[in-house]
């Protein structure tokens, strides 16, 4: 399935062209999930990226605490990304992420995947690590705002 | 390709996290949004930083549709 289209309105995607795009689409898996499905668990090993294409997801985090319950930090909609950090550090997810919506549809990337597209065209990905900074980035002022 | 708005929404007066979500049209002062189960009405919108090419970045300030009532 094409997903040149969508992708083009995703920001990790912003700037790089339209035949980069069509090779992202190559290895982008489009799956859906209900309501209160996990996607990702904290503490797991994860190797994909993954791109809400509709619905929502809840990010959770849980303390070191073995008591305490896990803390919903944020929903993600539209055009969103969530597992960049495993793309970025190779370490295990810093949360869970559960469906939020019903249905939630995302695109999934598998990192190795991503990484040997990186490594063949250096354009694609000085732009891709560039736009996951300032998601990241993005996401920081986001907390930083909703801990006023 | 049309501009689009990727908007930070934390909610005013409640533990609630927020939502981050990319949007066609920029929200304004007096929309009344929804995440998950509840309405919210925006009552502050900000540029958190620079436009990128087609991506606004924005930052919006909720209440509960009920408390403004």
């Amino acid at each position: 399935m094409d997903h040149t289209e969508i992708l083009g309105s995703v920001e990790l995607f912003e700037g790089i062209t339209p035949a980069e795009l069509q090779a992202i689409s190559g290895i982008c898996k489009e799956i859906t999930f209900k309501n209160g499905d996990v996607i990702t668990q904290q503490d797991e090993t994860g190797e994909d990226l993954y791109i809400v294409l509709d619905g929502f997801v809840e990010v959770l985090h849980s303390g070191t605490a073995p008591e305490q319950s896990p803390r919903t930090i944020v929903h993600l909609g539209k055009g969103q990304i969530f597992g960049e950090m495993a793309l970025v550090d190779h370490g295990p997810r810093s949360a869970t992420v559960r469906a939020a919506s019903a249905p939630t549809k995302l695109l999934m990337i598998h990192c190795n995947d991503f990484e040997q597209e990186c490594e063949e065209n250096h354009h694609l990905g000085y732009i891709v690590m560039r736009n996951i900074a300032a998601d990241l980035s993005f996401k920081l002022r986001h907390r930083h705002f909703a801990d006023r | 390709m049309p501009a689009i708005y990727k908007v930070s929404y934390v909610v005013s007066g409640e533990d609630h996290p927020g939502a981050i979500l990319n949007s066609e049209t920029s929200p304004q002062q007096g929309d009344v949004i929804s995440l998950g189960s509840s309405d919210f009405e925006v009552i502050e919108v900000i540029d958190l930083i620079p436009p990128r090419g087609d991506f606004h970045y924005l930052h919006a300030t909720l209440v509960r549709t009920s408390e403004k009532a």
